[in-house]
């Protein structure tokens, strides 16, 4: 009895996988998902921006602490998967900044009043940036092409290309892998698009489901999945600025030779570690 | 006279066994890196410093749930 008054309004969930046209300048399409990209990185660098300015060596105000963890956060990552602080300050830019703007996609897109609330002819007037395949996939090519740039300035063309080929280049198989290497380095694009692109994509489909499953109830039925997203839009960009920083690890770090020896130092030293640790127990 | 596949709605068939086998793999995959790494923290509680890498890992192995999930909205 009580289940039938609760669905009694429950209507067919709306769900829209592709971004949808509001109006169009000089004959280009403005979507829905790119006024919100753009509402979204105007804020990101405000935000920025303002906290650049305001930098204390004690800060103070909620905010820019905040901003200032995410900020010394990426560092750190940077900073132990490059071995070098000088580096890690050096690149720590473009990641801080592709960070903040993922995570506020991300988290502004959970607003009540992005999605179906509002619609012009029939289009919902926001969307989540990274709810929208194209947006990721920018997102995806431009860390690339900048990865790529970065290793090239790191390393020099013959060294980064030199990467890819492991062994002597008399031997057909080295130079054969290597080719399969490169073409695999470039799906890394497409692995990086989809998942950020299905995750946020996804969470919007399962609150929408859930919202109109639950009819009446449904601020109590959407609230989990709601807190949900909020953790994996998060992690979501951590995972995406960490891969996206292994990627650069594994091409700078190719580049030097001299490394063998530490490296060599430090397995031993671990080796050394496990033993005496197992000596103990 | 209609046919068994009339009868049976294949594409709610379709996706359903799309999601099971589908999220099959990745749920094992997930699984038993939870339990390596639950594993090698019992071993050496030093290394649960690692939570970061497990967390990129796991994402790497959802891509293919997701994967699935998305490819569901395809059958009609």
């Amino acid at each position: 009895m009580s289940s039938q008054f609760l669905t009694r309004f429950a209507i067919d969930p709306v769900i829209h996988i592709t971004p949808l046209e509001l109006f169009k300048i000089n004959g280009i399409a403005i979507t829905n998902s790119m006024l919100y990209g753009v509402i979204c990185a105007i804020l990101t660098v405000t935000i920025l921006i303002i906290t650049a300015r305001r930098m204390t060596l004690r800060p103070k105000g909620g905010l820019i602490q905040i901003v200032e963890l995410g900020t010394d956060f990426i560092t750190n990552l940077l900073k132990s998967a490059l071995d070098s602080e000088e580096k890690a300050v050096k690149y720590a830019p473009y990641f801080v900044s592709i960070f903040f703007f993922i995570l506020f996609s991300n988290w502004l897109g959970l607003l009540p009043g992005v999605g179906e609330a509002f619609r012009i002819h029939e289009a919902p007037l926001a969307r989540p940036f990274t709810a929208d395949l194209n947006g990721t996939l920018a997102a995806a090519t431009v860390t690339w092409l900048l990865v790529q740039y970065f290793a090239i300035k790191e390393s020099g063309v013959l060294n980064h290309l030199k990467h890819y080929f492991n062994g002597s280049m008399k031997n057909p198989i080295t130079l054969l892998l290597g080719i399969f290497e490169m073409f695999s380095d470039t799906t890394r694009i497409a692995s990086l698009a989809l998942r950020l692109f299905l995750n946020v994509a996804i969470g919007e489909i399962i609150i929408a489901v859930f919202s109109a499953l639950g009819g009446l109830a449904a601020p109590i039925t959407a609230l989990p999945f709601t807190i949900l997203e909020l953790l994996v839009g998060a992690l979501q960009a951590y995972i995406f600025v960490m891969l996206s920083i292994m990627y650069l690890a594994v091409a700078v770090k190719h580049a030097d030779h001299g490394e063998h020896e530490s490296d060599h130092l430090t397995v031993k030293e671990l080796v050394e570690a496990e033993v005496g640790g197992k000596s103990t127990n | 006279m209609f046919t068994f596949a009339e009868a049976l709605n294949m594409s709610v068939l379709a996706k359903g066994i799309m999601m099971g086998f589908g999220m099959l793999g990745p749920a094992i995959g997930i699984g038993l890196i939870g339990s390596s790494f639950m594993n090698a923290v019992g071993r050496n509680p030093e290394a649960s410093k690692y939570l970061g890498q497990i967390l990129v890992i796991i994402a790497i192995v959802e891509l293919m749930a997701l994967l699935v999930f998305a490819s569901v909205f395809i059958i009609k």
